[in-house]
C-alpha cells in the first residue's frame, strides 16, 4: 500500500539520437545549444517545486525519455544532486535511469553510479537487426550486451529490458530467440509493450499505406502468451499487463502508479498526480524554457475519476483490486455497486477472487472488462 | 339556401402517387393569386421536411383561394390529400369536407391501382368527380387514349376532361372554370345551429389544439362556447379563420366553409378528428355520420435506444398522435429492451413516417422491432386472443389453431412482367382470383395473400421486379386459418423477445436463417463466443456463431499519462450507449432495424 507523505520523481528527457519509426512519446534529436537551456529550466522546476512539497519523502526517482544516456558528461550527477539539495530524497530511495544500448558507454555506467543510480532501463525491442532497422533503432543487440556488462562492471546490478510485441514481420520464433538471449544476461526486470499504432508515427503511416502489415489478433495474442510462459520458467513472473520481473525486483516506481500514490512530474510533458489532482507540463520545448512551471489540463480528481483510475489501474496488476481497500477508501461495497458487471464476468470466467482480490483473468482484453466497470460508474 | 354559398366549391384533388397532385394545387395558388409566384416553393402545401423529401402529402392543409369566373368572384377550397395506400383513410376524411373531386391521371401511365381506389372512396362520399389529364408535356402523353381508359376502366365520362401539364403551367384555367361548372356549391343552412366536421388537427404550442373544420350548417365566431359531441367537451372559441396557405384569422365561419377554429384546446384527445362540433347553447340534433374508425394493420415495438428517453419518447408520441389520431399506441416492456411502446400504423410507409418524425423531430434514438400483423390465436379452451406481439402469444400446446388477415391485393401492370409478379405473390403464398386485360398494354391482376407477407418489401420488390412499371392497392379481406409459428433468436443461450416473430411454418427455416446470417453481420465480437440461433417451439432450426475478440489495444500506462487513459476508457463507454445488453451480449441498437430489411 501506498505510504502517506511518498513522492515520486519522473524527470523526462526528450531528447533521442533519432526518432524511431513507432514511437510517439514527447522526444526529438536536439541542437547542441539545447542541452543547457533545458537543465536550466528543469533545475529552475525542481527548485520551485520543491518549495510546495517539503513534507513529502522522495522513494523513488525515474529518469526517462527520451533517451536520458545523451545528455552531456556529468548532467545527471548535477541533476541528482538538485534534486537531493531540494527534496527529502530517503536513503534507500530507488533511482532508476533509461538509457540506450550504444549511448551507454562504462564511463557513463560510472558516472551514473557515482550519482547514485540503482537501476538502469535499456530499451532493446529485438535482437534482430532487420526488425530493429524497421523500428529505426540506432543500436545492435551487441551494444546492448556491452550496455549490460558495463553496468555490472560499476555495480548497477537492477538492470531491465524493455522489448516489443507484435511488430510487422516479426515471428513468433523471433521473439523466442530474444528472449532466450535475455535470459542468459544478468537482467532483473524485463517489459514486453505490444506494439501500439500510434497517430501520424512512420510506422503507423507505412502501415496505412499498405506497405506493412500488423501480425494478426491471433498470433499477436500467441506472442503475448509464450512470452508469459517463457519468463515464467524462467523466473520472471508477470506483475502487471507488460511488465515481468524477478521476486523482488519489481519497480517500485511502476507500482506507485498503478497504485495511484503521488508523483511529480519534471521536465517537458511531465505528468504529475499530487494533492489528488493530475496536470501536465506543456510538450512546447520553447514554452517550457520560457516557464518550466506551466501547468496544463490540471484537473482535480473527483469520486467518479478516483474510482475509475482505482479499477483501471489496479486491474492492470496481478494483484488485482483489493475490494476491501476500495470499500473503506470510498465507503461503498464495491461488490454490491458492480453486481451486474461482476456476474455477467464472472459467468465468462474472464474475472476471478483471489483472497479478497479482484483479478482479470485474461489480460489481452483487459480494456473490454475495465470498460465493464465504468458503465457502472 | 343563402346566395353566398352558391360561390363556394369544396374539393379535393385525388391521384395514384407521382401523378402530379401537389404539382396542380401549386398552380392553382398561383394561377388565382394566392401565393405570389415568387414565393412559391415547390410543393407548397406539403409543409414537412419529409413529404417534399419523399414526395408523398401526408398531413392535410386547406387553402382559400378566390377566383374570379365569368364576372363572379369565387371561393374555392383545396383541401389536400395524401396519396399513398396507407393513408387512404385521410384521404376519406378529407373527401367528407368536400363536394367534389379533381381526378389526375398521367396521361403517359393511365388509370393506376390508386387510382381506382381513390375514385372508390369519393363515390362512397357522393361526391363529384372531375377526371383531368395531367402531363401531357411527355413524349409518351397520350390523352385521348387514356380519357377511354378513365370511361372504360373507372366508367365515369371524361371526354371533356381538361388536358393540362401542372408542371409547365398548361390549361390551370380549364382545371379552375371546370371546378366551377361542375362541382356543386355546398348547401348549408346558415339559420340552423352549427354542424361541423373536424376533419383534421394540429397542435399549436401557443393556441392549443387547432381544428380544421368543414361548416356543414350554422356559423362560429370568437367568444361562442362550442362543444364536441362525441366526448361532450366545451370550449370557448379563441379564434376562427382560414388558410392562405398561412393562417389567417376572420371573424366568422359561415355554413359552406372551410376553416380553422382554435379554443385553447389543452389535450389532443378531446379535439377528436371525424367528431361534429356544435354550439353549446344551441346544439344541433344529429352529429355528422364522421368516418369508420380506422383500425392499425401494421404493428411495432418503438423503444428509446437510451432507456432514460422513456418519457420524452411517450410525450413525442403524445404529440404525434395529435396530429395522426391513426396513429396507436400502448406502454409495452421488454425484456431486452426495456420500456417502450407498441404501436399500430396504417402500413410500413406510416409506420416509416412516424419513425423518422420521432428521430427528427424529436431528435429521439429509438429502436423499432419487426413489424407484424395482428393474429387471431384460437386456444384449446375456446378463447379467442388478438395477438400483434409475438411475446404476447400463448404457449403452443395451448393453441388450437390461428389465423391471420389476409388482403385483396390488385396490381396494374404491363403484360411482361405479369411472369414476374406472379413468381413473386407465389412465394408470398398469394392466391390468384382474378386477371384482366384493361388494353393490349396493361393487366390487373388480382390476389388473396397474407398481410404480413406484404409489410416487409414486398412493394419495393414489385417496383424492382417491374422496372417501377406496377402499381398496387389492396383493402383488408378477411381472417384465414394459417400453419403459423413463433420464430426466436437467442443469443448466448438466451432468448431475444425483441427479435421473436409470428411466421409461416414453411417460411421459418428460410427466415431464421437469414436473421442469424445477419446478426452475425451486426454483432460485434465480444468478450466472449456468441452463438446466435434461431429455434422454432425448443428446436434450433439455425445457428451462426460471432468469435470472441482476443485483444484489445494494450495501452502502456506510461510515464503516469492516467488521465489519457482514462478518457480513452470514458469515450469508448459513451459509445457503448448505443448498445443493448441482451442477457450479457452486447447489441447495437442498429442490429433490430437491419433485420427488418432481410429479403
Amino acid at each position: 500500500m501506498v505510504k502517506e507523505n511518498n513522492l515520486a520523481l519522473y524527470i523526462h528527457v526528450p531528447f533521442c539520437v533519432s526518432k524511431c519509426s513507432y514511437c510517439n512519446f514527447c522526444s526529438f534529436v536536439p541542437k547542441a545549444e539545447q542541452f543547457t537551456k533545458y537543465l536550466n529550466a528543469l533545475k529552475h522546476e525542481i527548485q520551485s517545486r520543491a518549495k510546495d512539497l517539503q513534507n513529502k519523502q522522495i522513494f523513488s526517482i525515474y529518469i526517462g525519455g527520451g533517451t536520458p544516456s545523451i545528455l552531456p558528461k556529468n548532467a545527471i550527477i548535477d541533476l541528482i544532486e538538485t534534486i537531493k539539495a531540494n527534496f527529502d530524497v530517503l536513503k534507500d530511495a530507488s533511482i532508476t535511469i533509461e538509457a540506450n544500448p550504444n549511448t551507454f558507454s562504462l564511463e557513463k555506467a560510472q558516472e551514473y553510479k557515482q550519482a547514485g543510480c540503482t537501476r538502469l532501463s535499456l530499451g532493446l525491442q529485438s535482437h534482430k537487426p532487420e526488425l530493429l532497422k524497421l523500428l529505426n533503432r540506432a543500436h545492435t543487440y551487441q551494444d546492448f550486451e556491452s550496455a549490460v556488462l558495463n553496468a555490472k562492471k560499476c555495480g548497477i546490478n537492477d538492470i531491465n529490458a524493455d522489448i516489443l510485441l507484435g511488430v510487422p514481420t516479426q515471428t513468433k520464433q523471433d521473439i523466442i530467440d530474444t528472449l532466450n538471449l535475455l535470459i542468459e544476461q544478468p537482467l532483473t526486470h524485463i517489459s514486453a509493450y505490444g506494439l501500439i499504432n500510434e497517430e501520424g508515427t512512420p510506422l503507423t503511416k507505412a502501415i496505412q499505406a499498405g506497405e506493412l502489415d500488423l501480425p494478426s489478433e491471433e498470433s499477436a495474442v500467441e506472442m503475448y502468451d509464450l512470452t508469459v510462459d517463457f519468463l515464467k520458467k524462467h523466473g520472471f513472473y508477470r506483475y502487471e499487463i507488460s511488465n515481468f520481473a524477478k521476486k523482488g525486483f519489481e519497480s517500485i516506481h511502476n507500482l506507485n502508479y498503478w497504485n495511484r500514490g503521488e508523483y511529480l512530474g519534471l521536465g517537458l510533458n511531465a505528468y504529475s498526480f499530487v494533492d489528488r489532482a493530475h496536470w501536465r507540463n506543456t510538450e512546447n520545448f520553447n514554452d517550457y524554457i520560457n516557464n518550466p512551471l506551466l501547468a496544463l489540463d490540471y484537473e482535480k480528481e473527483t469520486e467518479k475519476t478516483a474510482k475509475e483510475e482505482t479499477i483501471m489501474l489496479a486491474l492492470r496488476t496481478e494483484k488485482g483490486l483489493n475490494i476491501n481497500e476500495y470499500n473503506t477508501k470510498f465507503k461503498t461495497d464495491f461488490l454490491k455497486d458492480f453486481s451486474d458487471a461482476l456476474k455477467r464476468l464472472e459467468k465468462n470466467k474472464l474475472i476471478k477472487f483471489d483472497k479478497g482480490n479482484l483479478k482479470i483473468v485474461n489480460f489481452s482484453i483487459s480494456n473490454a472488462i475495465i470498460l465493464e466497470f465504468f458503465k457502472n460508474l | 339556401m343563402d346566395d353566398r354559398q352558391k360561390y363556394i366549391r369544396n374539393f379535393c384533388i385525388i391521384a395514384h402517387i407521382d401523378h402530379g397532385k401537389s404539382t396542380l394545387a401549386d398552380r392553382l395558388l398561383e394561377y388565382t393569386g394566392t401565393v405570389a409566384t415568387r414565393d412559391l416553393q415547390e410543393q407548397l402545401l406539403d409543409s414537412m421536411d419529409l413529404e417534399r423529401e419523399r414526395g408523398i402529402t401526408i398531413k392535410l392543409t386547406p387553402t382559400r383561394m378566390k377566383y374570379t369566373y365569368e364576372g363572379q368572384e369565387y371561393i374555392l377550397n383545396l383541401i389536400d390529400t395524401p396519396g399513398h395506400v396507407d393513408f387512404s383513410y385521410e384521404v376519406s376524411r378529407s373527401l367528407a369536407a368536400c363536394e367534389g373531386a379533381i381526378l389526375i391521371v398521367d396521361a403517359g401511365q393511365g388509370v393506376e391501382a390508386q387510382t381506382l381506389a381513390n375514385v372508390h372512396l369519393a363515390l362512397d362520399n357522393h361526391l363529384e368527380i372531375l377526371p383531368v389529364i395531367n402531363k401531357i408535356d411527355l413524349p409518351s402523353a397520350e390523352p385521348e387514349k387514356v380519357k377511354h381508359e378513365i370511361e372504360d376502366v373507372i366508367g365515369i365520362p371524361a371526354m371533356h376532361a381538361p388536358c393540362i401539364s401542372a408542371k409547365e403551367g398548361t390549361n390551370i384555367k380549364s382545371v379552375l372554370d371546370a371546378i366551377i361548372k361542375e362541382f356543386p356549391a355546398p348547401r348549408g343552412v346558415l339559420e340552423a345551429p352549427l354542424k361541423c366536421l373536424v376533419f383534421d388537427s394540429y397542435y399549436d404550442n401557443f393556441k392549443g389544439a387547432i381544428c380544421l373544420v368543414r361548416v356543414f350548417d350554422g356559423s362560429v365566431k370568437v367568444g361562442d362556447k362550442i362543444k364536441f359531441m362525441q366526448t361532450n367537451n366545451t370550449f370557448e372559441v379563441t379564434e376562427v379563420g382560414y388558410f392562405t396557405p398561412k393562417a389567417k384569422p376572420c371573424d366568422v365561419l359561415l355554413a359552406g366553409e372551410v376553416g380553422y377554429i382554435a379554443a385553447s384546446i389543452k389535450k389532443v384527445s378531446e379535439a377528436k378528428v371525424g367528431d361534429t362540433i356544435t354550439n353549446a347553447d344551441n346544439p344541433t340534433k344529429e352529429p355528422l355520420a364522421g368516418y369508420k374508425q380506422i383500425q392499425p394493420v401494421v404493428f411495432s415495438g418503438i423503444f428509446p435506444v437510451d432507456g432514460s428517453k422513456y418519457g420524452e419518447l411517450k410525450d413525442a408520441l403524445e404529440k404525434l398522435k395529435l396530429n395522426d389520431s391513426s396513429l396507436e399506441y400502448q406502454p409495452e416492456t421488454s425484456v431486452a429492451l426495456g420500456f417502450g411502446f407498441r404501436c399500430g400504423f396504417l402500413g410500413l410507409l406510416h409506420m416509416e413516417v412516424i419513425q423518422e418524425r420521432l428521430e427528427r423531430e424529436f431528435n429521439l434514438d429509438i429502436i423499432t422491432t419487426a413489424p407484424g400483423v395482428n393474429y387471431h390465436v384460437y386456444k384449446t379452451d375456446g378463447e379467442m386472443l388478438e395477438v400483434s406481439n409475438p411475446s404476447n402469444l400463448p404457449d403452443s400446446t395451448l393453441i388450437d389453431h390461428m389465423e391471420e388477415p389476409y388482403v385483396n391485393l390488385r396490381i396494374f401492370t404491363p403484360p411482361e412482367y405479369m411472369g414476374a409478379i406472379m413468381d413473386l405473390c407465389v412465394d408470398r403464398r398469394g392466391e390468384n382470383t382474378g386477371m384482366q386485360y384493361l388494353d393490349e398494354k396493361r393487366v390487373r391482376l388480382d390476389y388473396s395473400i397474407p398481410l404480413n407477407e406484404i409489410i416487409y418489401d414486398f412493394f419495393d420488390s414489385l417496383k424492382s421486379r417491374t422496372r417501377g412499371y406496377a402499381s398496387l392497392d389492396y383493402e383488408l379481406s378477411e381472417y384465414k386459418p394459417s400453419k403459423l409459428v413463433k420464430l426466436d433468436i437467442l443469443l448466448k443461450g438466451e432468448v431475444c423477445d425483441a427479435l421473436s416473430m409470428i411466421v409461416h411454418s414453411d417460411k421459418a427455416y428460410t427466415r431464421g436463417k437469414a436473421m442469424v446470417e445477419k446478426l452475425k453481420e451486426v454483432i460485434p465480437r465480444q468478450m466472449f463466443e456468441v452463438p446466435i440461433q434461431a429455434a422454432v417451439g425448443g428446436k434450433i432450426i439455425a445457428r451462426e456463431t460471432v468469435k470472441a475478440f482476443r485483444k484489445d489495444v494494450l495501452a502502456k500506462c506510461y510515464g503516469g499519462d492516467v488521465t489519457r487513459k482514462r478518457k480513452l476508457l470514458e469515450k469508448q463507454k459513451e459509445g457503448k450507449k448505443k448498445m443493448r445488453n441482451i442477457g450479457s451480449v452486447e447489441v447495437p441498437s442498429d442490429a433490430f432495424i437491419s433485420i427488418l430489411k432481410i429479403d
